[in-house]
């Protein structure tokens, strides 16, 4: 065999090798491809239930939990998360709280609030943490707020929820309020969207 | 004899010439990577233990009346075992240890300058190492699924879900769904047990090899004694090896006693997750993190067209530690060496680099501080304020302190 003969049977046979194990190993890949494929992504689009005018409120937490909140539970200046009746879901959170009447004013929604009772959703809109109702003074806040423990937003709950301090970037969503039977109860849904919102939409 | 028999068959003298005569400088600062090595051994071994008996599984079942998380109860069984609560806060005080011991190698290899040329390839390793480690203790937090964890591990969820476009497809993959969804722990626990020690097993192995190739860079003093090029300190067996065990077993008995003496993560006292949410902080590790996205203003919106923008959650949780990442990721490609660099560098020769080194571990303080600032009461401008000014007097302070310093050694 000569030379030049034997060192092309070499170079074709090396470039055989390689186109064989660019098809093996690109097989190989495809064969993976398939089962990510199938992978899906959990079918977690479960919209959120509505409320509606009527739901009565229920207290979310405590050993009352699942027990309608009267209007004579709360005393002045007392708060309770609360869930409306039947949809106990995470982003149904409320805050519930009684406060003076006169205190309120714009841009909280007077007319969602009845005898000075109150509703914001509990989910902060920074990261989705439960805020807390807090009455009385912390840090320099000597007036009602409500208080995110995850980056201590602070919500002014007189002045629609606007944010006081933190970095919170949107105030709560207010709940409208009505009174049935001596029972707090919804008189319709939010009116925004509850929590953090994806990809900054 | 066994050693015989052995040695006829594998040649062991030859590995014991080659790999056993190993030279190993000394000093203390050579024993941080050492502990967060067998931190992460110890971590292993807690962990194959806990396994045993730990359930990944957020469901609720019903334990005395009450219905409470799977997994928050193999925790409350882990604890009620003889040992079980130990060796939890063991396996928790390594995870500490480990990412304490990895920044004070950083640091150390940082102002000695040994991050440079040849030793370009184990910085960047050891950056991998490093965020390995972050997420193993990110995910393992998630596991007990107690009132704390699953809120921790929730923000962690909200910051993946808030970038633009992707975010919530990348968010709903890493935690199998939106938190905590039923899929949500065993894929945590997934990470944690399998993915994420695999592959801090694999990168510990090549950030050995390398340094084996390349050998130590040693003390600057060694210059003067030994011949260039050789390394003047004592062989891996007997000397460095028994040194080695000592430092292995004072890691081993300082976790212990930090475990028996100060409780991490007592879930008994955090309880199973509520719909409240508990006063939550980040581990001191990602406090930093946390303090620079309590810094950025609610209303650092960058808009991206209608139906998408960059959020602050973004810009304080992924941009800016990101950047710095990347930043430290990229300091050996700062400098342009043309000899290889085999002993420490006095920390004269980088003036500029040695004072930004200070002034970031000043700022790394001074964001973990502002981590606290709530219950500091400090207002939120002053610590906008001392973010930036406190790292810019560090560094004035360290650059003025070198350049006196050289100045006296010229007029000596
Ligand atoms: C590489 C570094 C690792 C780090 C930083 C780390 C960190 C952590 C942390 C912080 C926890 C929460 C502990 C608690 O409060 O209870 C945890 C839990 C856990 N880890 Fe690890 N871990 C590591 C490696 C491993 C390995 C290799 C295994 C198994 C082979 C393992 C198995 C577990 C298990 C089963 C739990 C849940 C039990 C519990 O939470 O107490 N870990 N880990
Ligand atoms: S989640 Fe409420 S302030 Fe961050």
């Amino acid at each position: 065999m000569s030379e030049k003969k034997f060192k092309d049977i070499h170079a074709s046979r090396r470039a055989i090798l390689k186109g064989l194990l660019g098809a093996a190993g690109a097989g190989a890949l495809g064969c993976m491809v398939v089962p990510f494929g199938t992978i899906k992504s959990p079918s977690g689009k479960k919209k959120r239930q509505k409320i509606v005018k009527g739901d009565k409120l229920v207290y979310a937490v405590g050993p009352n939990a699942g027990k309608e909140i009267k209007v004579s539970d709360l005393a002045l200046n007392k708060g309770t998360l609360a869930f409306p009746k039947g949809k106990e879901e995470h982003n149904n959170l409320i805050v519930l709280f009684h406060a003076k009447e006169s205190e309120f004013q714009k841009p909280t929604k007077l007319n969602y609030i009845t005898k000075g009772f109150c509703a914001y959703s509990a989910i902060c809109t920074h990261m989705g943490c439960t805020v807390e109702w807090y009455p009385e003074k912390q840090f320099s806040f000597d007036f009602p707020h409500l208080f995110c423990p995850c980056h201590q937003s602070v919500y002014d709950v007189f002045h629609g929820a606007k944010v006081l301090a933190g970095p919170a970037p949107r105030p709560l969503p207010q709940l409208p309020l009505m009174i049935s039977d001596e029972v707090i109860a919804a008189a319709g849904d939010f009116d925004g969207p509850i929590g953090p919102l994806p990809g900054g939409k | 004899m066994v050693y015989e028999w052995l040695n006829e068959r594998l040649d062991l003298n030859r590995f014991k010439r080659k790999y056993l005569t190993k030279v190993f400088p000394v000093h203390s600062t050579y024993f941080f990577g050492e502990i967060a090595l067998f931190s992460f051994v110890i971590l292993i071994l807690t962990g194959i233990y806990l396994l045993f008996s730990y359930t990944p599984s957020s469901r609720l079942i019903e334990v005395g009346g009450k219905k409470i998380p799977a997994a928050y109860h193999s925790i409350l069984l882990i604890n009620s075992q003889p040992l079980g609560v130990i060796i939890r806060y063991v396996h928790h005080w390594a995870a500490h240890i480990m990412i304490a011991a990895l920044i004070l190698h950083m640091m150390r290899i940082y102002f000695s300058g040994n991050f440079k040329k040849p030793r370009e390839i184990n910085w960047l390793v050891g950056m991998v190492l490093f965020t390995l480690a972050i997420l193993a203790g990110f995910t393992g937090y998630s596991l007990p699924f107690d009132a704390l964890s699953s809120v921790a591990t929730g923000i962690g969820y909200q910051i993946a879900n808030s970038i633009p476009y992707i975010g919530p497809a990348i968010a709903k993959f890493f935690f199998a769904g939106k938190f905590p969804a039923p899929g949500s722990i065993p894929r945590l626990y997934m990470y944690h047990v399998v993915l994420i020690p695999l592959l801090l097993i694999a990168t510990i192995g090549l950030h050995m090899l390398i340094m084996v190739k390349q050998k130590h860079s040693q003390p600057y003093k060694n210059k003067d004694i030994a011949k260039s090029g050789k390394i003047l300190g004592i062989p891996l067996y007997p000397q460095q090896v028994s040194l080695m065990l000592f430092v292995f077993f004072f890691t081993l008995s300082v976790l212990f006693f930090l475990a028996s003496f100060l409780p991490v993560h007592n879930v008994e006292y955090f309880g199973p997750p509520t719909l409240q949410t508990p006063m939550v902080k980040p581990d001191w590790y990602l406090l930093w993190i946390y303090g620079i996205i309590k810094l950025i203003p609610g209303n650092w919106v960058i808009p991206l067209g209608s139906s998408a923008s960059i959020d602050p959650e973004v810009i304080g949780g992924i941009i800016l530690p990101g950047i710095i990442m990347t930043i430290i990721a990229l300091v050996p490609f700062m400098y342009k060496e043309k000899e290889p660099l085999n002993y420490w560098e006095p920390v004269s020769l980088r003036p500029i680099g040695t004072s930004a080194g200070v002034a970031f571990i000043v700022m790394f303080l001074a964001l973990s501080v502002t981590g606290y600032q709530a219950a500091l009461n400090i207002p939120i401008v002053i610590c906008r304020i001392y973010t930036i000014v406190l790292p810019m007097v560090a560094f004035f302070i360290t650059y003025f302190i070198i350049k006196r310093k050289k100045r006296e050694e010229v007029n000596l």
